[in-house]
This record gives structure tokens, sequence and C-alpha cells, in this order.
């Protein structure tokens, strides 16, 4: 890990009407650094994610991503990053190899089929599924084949949406190991999700969001996880 | 790479078509439908021109064939006009179905035209007729929305919209990758019709012509396309986008084309036929029976006559003053009769005019008016049958009585009906049969067609406007 900045908030605050959805959030997030937004459901997670993928527009400060201020160089922004839905959802008539190809399509990137099977291979989604249909996928599957369309975008910044949500215990561990390797290899990692063990269990670094404003921050030292008693402590007396 | 993402985009959607087969088969559906109709449609046509050809020149031998007979016997013995229908009515047949297409022309009267193969509608939308046009107006939108009315919500329901924008695709991508993809879908159906047209074009009508009427189908179909992409687009859930999209199929194919015939005929109400039959008659009863020389209607020609001739009875004058009674009666009734008919005509084409002006409210309607005009079965184009028809019978009656009058003695025809023998000699030879003037009827100039249909191709280029810019609104709008 790293001291240069990847993920840049700077005083970010969105609003829709009334409501302020996020309040002068300011964080860095640094090369190959885990990074792992907690709250509970609408203290902003999601916006802070859709704001810098470009979905949501910043009323006010700044949000960017490898330099790429997100209002002004979007696609750039795009181009920096892989994202993994919080339900991934690909197409149900595309079999796991044809979403895959598919979306790097879409992407402007081209793989061929070995590389594709190389990266299902890594994320251990078996082989005998990997031209069904999706729609005979289970989530654990599906979120593994976003996963690969993830490694393979080669992106150096992943922003994953509660990347273990319904996932089994084996999927999680599996998938920790998958989020540390990246993080090992260089990625930038920038997960949003309300899940303490798992965040404690991969990340460098938790912030807590509640109500659309930092609250907290818990950082890694060395090889040992955060401790989950007392981040789970500061974000229980928070969403009270 | 902007290019490469539409197709890609758009070449998903069709895999998605092929895969879930609805949307296919309602393609193939109707273009199966608009094939089969186009088939039907075209056998028809090619009979009917044939069968009127043969009729027109059968009714033309069998007039000239007549014996000598008495010229006003030939009057009454009359003759069949018939018009064969436009290369293009083939898809677009117009009032052609229910105008009538043949009138039997006689002396003293103007017969309406008959064998209309569907009267019990005057609406501008017949649902009980399943032309090529019919189905390109009507049913072609209900496929084009059960094609595509779901293409981006689809997106956006299932969550793949956020992960499509975040691919690095935008959202004019997106939206143009679907609506070339439903366009493309559009063109199955629209393709028959297409190759119909230029068949027709290769063959007997103007390339012009059959161009801009092809350009005006294309420019409808693309409506329907970006109408419902940029629905599909704007309304976040399928159901929403395809309830919409039905009621503007129901307001633009149905409703209003039904609505602007109903106005048309309240804002310009007509005499019903009885009515209108009953007046002219009462008009013609007023100008003498111009059977009967010693009508008192008829007093002044007499005394005009014999003054001009400078004699004092008709037997003294050189032509046979029935003959000119009947001139003169049929003169006069051919000018009440054209009175009462332009009348008529102009309230037919007062009410199509307004009928037509909803073609600012309903591209159905802008098409309908603009093909109608191209294909030569517009009301216009039915009443220009009328009036060469009618023509066509006043040269012949009137030259039928111009030999009465100058080729049969006077005397000869007074006595006619005294015996067998009187009325054998009262009797002119068929030679003077050739009096008749052939009849064939063509559409207008292609120029004047397209001249006439030029507003309404601008009122399909407004909706096709109005449905581009609908569509950039909802790229603007579209958020996961």
């Amino acid at each position: 890990m790293q001291n240069t900045s990847v993920i840049n908030a700077n005083n970010l605050t969105v609003t829709i009407g009334q409501r302020t959805l996020l309040n002068n959030l300011n964080f860095e997030v640094g090369k190959g650094e885990v990074f792992a937004l907690l709250g509970g459901n609408g203290a902003g997670k999601s916006t802070t994610l859709k704001t810098f993928l470009g979905l949501m527009k910043p009323n006010n400060g700044h949000a960017s991503v490898m330099g790429f201020d997100v209002s002004t160089r979007i696609n750039d922004v795009r181009k920096s990053v892989a994202y993994l839905p919080e339900s991934v959802t690909l197409y149900g008539h595309l079999s796991g190899v044809e979403n895959i190809r598919y979306f790097l399509s879409v992407a402007g990137i081209e793989r061929d089929d070995s590389s594709i099977f190389d990266a299902l291979k890594k994320v251990k989604l078996q082989e005998n599924a990997w031209h069904s249909h999706l729609s005979n996928y289970s989530k654990g599957m599906r979120q593994k084949t976003a996963i690969a369309l993830a490694l393979l975008r080669s992106a150096p910044v992943l922003f994953l949406d509660e990347p273990t949500s319904g996932l089994d215990p084996a999927a999680i561990d599996e998938f920790n190991n998958l989020v540390s390797e990246l993080s090992d290899n260089g990625a930038t990692i920038f997960m949003v999700t309300h899940d303490v063990y798992g965040a404690c269990q991969v990340a460098h670094r938790i912030v807590l969001l509640s109500n659309g404003t930092l609250t907290g921050s818990f950082e890694r030292e060395g090889n040992t996880p955060i401790d989950t008693e007392a981040v789970h402590a500061a974000f229980a007396g928070r969403a009270q | 790479m902007t290019n490469s993402v539409v197709k890609t985009i758009c070449a998903d959607q069709w895999r998605y078509w092929l895969r879930t087969k609805v949307a296919t088969t309602v393609l193939l559906f109707g273009a199966i439908l608009t094939l089969a109709a186009l088939v039907v449609n075209a056998f028809h046509i090619h009979e009917t021109t044939h069968a009127r050809e043969h009729l027109q020149q059968e009714a033309e031998q069998r007039f000239l064939s007549q014996p000598d007979k008495h010229p006003h016997r030939m009057v009454h013995y009359g003759h069949y006009v018939f018009r064969t229908p436009t290369a293009l009515s083939v898809i677009e047949p117009g009032v052609d179905t229910y105008t009538g297409n043949a009138i039997f022309l006689e002396g003293h009267r103007q017969n309406s035209a008959m064998f209309a193969e569907q009267r019990q509608s005057a609406g501008l939308t017949r649902f009980s007729s399943l032309t090529p046009s019919f189905l390109a107006l009507v049913l072609a939108p209900l496929f084009i929305i059960l094609i595509g009315y779901g293409s981006v919500s689809r997106e956006r329901e299932a969550g793949t919209l956020t992960l499509l924008l975040s691919q690095g695709a935008t959202r004019q991508q997106l939206v143009f990758g679907k609506l070339i993809a439903l366009t493309l879908a559009s063109a199955a159906l629209l393709l028959p019709l297409i190759i119909a047209s230029m068949y027709v074009a290769f063959f007997s009508e103007s390339a012009a012509v059959v161009a801009l009427f092809c350009v005006g189908y294309v420019f409808y179909f693309l409506f329907w396309a970006a109408l419902v992409t940029a629905s599909s687009a704007i309304f976040s859930r399928s159901n929403v986008s395809f309830t919409v999209l039905i009621v503007v199929w129901m307001a633009t194919c149905v409703l209003l084309p039904r609505l602007g015939s109903s106005v048309a005929t309240n804002a310009v109400p007509s005499l019903g036929k009885l009515e209108s039959d009953f007046k002219v008659e009462e008009k013609l009863r007023s100008l003498g029976d111009g059977h009967d020389v010693n009508d008192p209607a008829f007093k002044k020609l007499r005394s005009d006559l014999l003054a001009k001739y400078n004699v004092s009875s008709v037997d003294e004058l050189p032509v046979n003053f029935r003959g000119i009674v009947a001139q003169y009666s049929e003169g006069r009734q051919a000018k009440v009769l054209n009175e009462f008919a332009e009348n008529r005509m102009q309230e037919e084409l007062d009410q199509a005019q307004i009928a037509r002006q909803f073609g600012w409210l309903s591209p159905t309607v802008a098409l309908r008016a603009f093909s109608t005009l191209l294909a030569g079965t517009s009301i216009e184009t039915h009443h220009r049958f009328l009036r060469e028809a009618e023509a066509l019978r006043l040269e012949f009656v009137q030259g039928l009585n111009k030999i009465h009058a100058e080729k049969l003695d006077f005397k000869l025809d007074m006595n006619r009906n005294k015996s067998e023998e009187a009325a054998d000699k009262a009797v002119v030879s068929a030679s003077n049969w050739a009096i008749l003037s052939s009849f064939q009827f063509e559409p207008e100039s292609p120029s004047a067609r397209i001249n006439s249909a030029t507003v309404y191709g601008f009122q399909l280029l407004l909706w096709l406007g109005l449905s581009f810019a609908l569509l950039q609104l909802a790229v603007r709008r579209l958020h996961p």
C-alpha cells in the first residue's frame, strides 16, 4: 500500500431537494488500499458509490478517481474503475461467458476466451456453469462472474457495493482472499458495506458513515485485522 | 469505440429478442400478416385491373356494335366507364374501397359509382379491411410497442443499467443502440411494403412518387421506434411504459382518425343521398320533359328557332326539332346535375380537408393523407373520375342528340310510333355510334400528386422531429 491518493473526496456534498444525502465528506484512499465505508441503511453508502461512478452529481465539493474529477472527466473515471453492484444483476438470457464478453465489449476492452476462462477459474466458478444461462446461477455464482468481469477489466480501482451480502461463509472467505490478493497486486478497493466482521477481516481502513456524515475511522495495524468489537460498538452507537 | 458500443448494445437487444422469442414471434406474425395482405391485395388489384380494362373495352365494343337505331334509344342504351386501380393502390387502396369504381352513363341522369367493396364505413380508420396500409398505419405501431416497450426500462428494472453505465457506456449510446435495434425490428414489418413499392415503381409508377411514398412510411415507423424507445427510457417501469404507449396508440391510431371524420362530418353537414336525389329531381322537373316537344318549357326555344330559320312550323325546320329539344334539355339538365354534383364533391372535399388537419394531432392521419394523395387513391382522384365520366356522358349524349337533330327527319321521327314499319324508318346508321370516345382514367401527374401531398409530408416530418426531441429528453432524464 502506497500513500498516493487514488480516490479523493473533498468537501463532497450531495443533496436531493431539501435532503442532504452526503454532507461535506473528506477522505482519501491510497493505492493498494482496501477501504471500507461502513454504515447502516440510508447512511449514504450507495450515494457515495454512485457519486464516484458519475451516476449522481455532487452539489458541492469534489470527488475524483485517479486524479480525474467525476464531474468533468467521468469517461476517464469509468475507464479506471470496475464496479461490483450489490445485487449482481447480469443478463439472465446470457451465459456467464457471454455476460463477461458483452460488458467487456461495452467497456471497449478486448479479451480472448482463454483470458476469460482464466478469470473464471480464478474466482472459482465451476466450469460446467460457464456456458449456462445466468438465470440458472445462484447469487454467489453471479457474484463470482461479476468479480471475474472486474478482474478482466484490469482496472486499478474497484468499487464494491455490499460485496458479501447474501454469500455463504465459504464464499465470503474466498471473496476476502481474492480482495486481499488484488490489493497485494496494487489494486485500490473501495467497498461499502454494513458487514462489520467482513470489513474488519479485509479492510486496511474502515470509515463510519451515518446520515451522510463521516463519524469515525479505524485503521489496521500491520497484519492484525481491525478490532471487530471496537468497530461494532462505534457502529451500533452511531446507528442508535 | 462509440460506434462499437452502440452496435454491441443493439446486437445484444436482438440476442435478447431472439432468445426470449416473444418479440420475434410478434415480429414474424406482423411480417407474415403484412406479406399476406400484400399478396392478397396485389392479386386482387391485378385481377381487378384486368377485369376493368376488359369490361371497358367490352362496353365500348358493345356500344359501337349496336345496329341502326333511333339515336335517343342509344342515349338510353347508355355506356359504362370503369376506373382501373392505380399501381400503389396495392398498398394504399385509400377511398377506392368505399367509393365505387364503375359508372353507368346515360341520358338525363348522373348515376352514382357502383361496386364499392366496402360502404359500411366512411371513417379514415377501417378495422374491417386488412389492407397493407391499414397494417402499416394501425397494427405495425402496436407490434413495435409490443417489441420495444421495455427495451430500456428492462435494464433499469433488472439493475443492469448501473453496470452498463459504469462500464463506460453513455446514456446516448445505450438509448441509440436500443433505438437502432427497434428500428431494425420495425424494418422487418416495413420491408415487404418497400419491396412491393419498388416492384410497382419498376413497372408502372413514377420513381419519385414511390420514393416519397416509401419515405413517408419510413418516417412513420421511425417515429414509432423513437417514441417507444423514449417512453421505455423515460418510465422506470416497463408496465408503465407499456400502458402509456398503448394509450398513445389508441389515441393516435384509432380515436383521432375517427374523431377527425366525425368533426368533419359535423362541421360540413351534407344532405343524405335520398334527400339530395329528391331535390335534384324537383329541379329537373322544373326544366321540362325533353322527350315532349310540346312541353311549355320549350316554347321560347321553338319560337326562337322558327324566327332564326324564318319558317312558320317546326315541320319546315331544316333540323329535327325533337333532337334540338333533346340537346337543349340535356344541356340544361347537365347544368343542374353538375351544380348538385359539384356541391356534393365540394362538401366531401371540405370534410376530407378538415379530417386531414387532424394530421397535426395524429401521425397516422398525416400518413394516411400523404399516402392516399401520392397513391392516387384520394377523394380528389375519385372526384376527377366522376368529372371525367360526366364529361364523357355529356359528350356522347349530346353527340347522339346532335345526330338526332341533323340526321333524322322530323316527320319520320314523329311518326315512329304509328307502326312497326315507321319505327324501322326512324333510325340512323350504326356508323354514327363512333362518336363515343374511349375512356381511360389515369391518376394525376406525379408532380401534381407530390404537390398536394407535401403539406402532409411536413406533418410527418414534424412528428418525427418531436419523437426525436422526446428521445433527447429521455436520454437526459435516464438515471439508474
